[in-house]
């Protein structure tokens, strides 16, 4: 038994409009919701990601020369950089609770994949990627899969779930 | 470490105190008091200026929104204490009686649950609660930013970090 199978409770996979295409748990540990309750658990957290990401601190840089006297239009360059220049901006990446961890992983389509897991488990980044490697092959590869909908691919169910228990 | 920025919001959602640390350029040096740098920004990308008080008012709906998310889903007594993006860290503290203590710092800041609380405790309850000029309430941020209050935060800031 490992540490990281032990710790997955529910993945939830969001598209990029904000709704809610698929929903699973694997572990109790979290509350169970309905499903109306996740659709808007799954819009919310559409809308503070994206706030999360507007309220970055912004640092001023130093302007060499102030500019004379106009103040009017802004510079061709902000006056302003990011704590962690060259870094994309993100939303959120991680929330850590008392009870659990959330790590969400947004694809570069705007697809968000929401992993909660114990926050004592280890390597989520690793177990990410891998779901996100099972929903390019089952999900987006399925000739069946209408894109932005719901998703329903048995493969993908099967091969996430024996992913998953079978992480040694 | 450095810390961004110090939000207080009471129980009715007001945001009863904002600070703000912008660290300076590096040319100029100087104490880095004022929020009018944010202010005065001017967004090249089609986006509206955003002040101080919208800022605060977008932090509030974040921590709110999130805050209840993992009460439904961590249960009545979970509680949230931090999130991270690519660029900064926001550390959250809830007193029993819903006021909400935020503080955004950098990815390299340890877990600030201890520090918020310590605020709360040593700095909040005896200059702003203990000050019988202060009201019950504080609307619009009355009797928080008093001398005392200011300056301990200030002088704790820099201390702890």
């Amino acid at each position: 038994m490992s540490d990281n199978t032990r710790g997955v409770f529910s993945l939830i996979i969001i598209n990029k409009a904000g709704g809610l295409i698929y929903q699973r748990e694997f572990q109790a540990g979290l509350r169970k919701l309905s499903t109306n309750d996740y659709l808007v658990l799954a819009g919310t957290f559409h809308g503070v990601h994206a706030i999360t990401r507007s309220i970055t601190p912004k640092i001023p840089i130093a302007q060499p020369t102030p500019s004379p006297a106009t103040g009017t239009t802004g510079p061709a360059a902000p006056g302003y950089s990011y704590p962690n220049p060259g870094v994309p901006v993100s939303g959120l990446d991680y929330l850590e609770t008392d009870k659990f961890r959330l790590t969400c992983f947004q694809t570069l389509t705007g697809t968000k994949f929401l992993l909660f897991t114990d926050p004592l488990t280890g390597s989520v980044e690793g177990i990410i990627q891998k779901i996100y490697e099972l929903y390019a092959d089952y999900v987006m590869k399925n000739p069946f899969y209408q894109i932005e909908m719901p998703v329903r691919c048995e493969a993908f169910d099967r091969h996430l779930g024996a992913w998953l228990r079978g992480r040694t | 470490m450095v810390v961004y920025s110090f939000y207080i919001f009471d129980r009715h959602a007001e945001c009863i105190y904002k600070r703000r640390w912008l660290p300076r350029p590096t040319s100029i040096v100087g104490k880095s008091r004022s929020n009018t740098v944010s202010d005065a920004a001017p967004t090249g990308l089609g986006q509206t200026v955003r002040s101080t008080d919208d800022d605060s008012k977008l932090v509030f709906g974040t921590v709110f929104s999130l805050r209840n998310m993992v009460r439904k889903l961590g249960g009545e007594d979970d509680n949230f204490v931090s999130f991270t993006t690519s660029q900064y860290k926001l550390h959250y503290y809830e007193t029993p009686t819903n006021t909400k203590f935020v503080m955004l710092t950098d990815l390299k800041s340890p877990s600030m649950r201890i520090a918020l609380q310590q605020i709360y405790i040593n700095l909040f309850v005896e200059y702003v609660v203990k000050n019988p000029l202060s009201p019950t309430e504080h609307p619009g941020g009355v009797g928080v930013n008093n001398e005392l209050f200011e300056e301990s935060l200030e002088q704790f800031v820099v201390r702890a970090f």
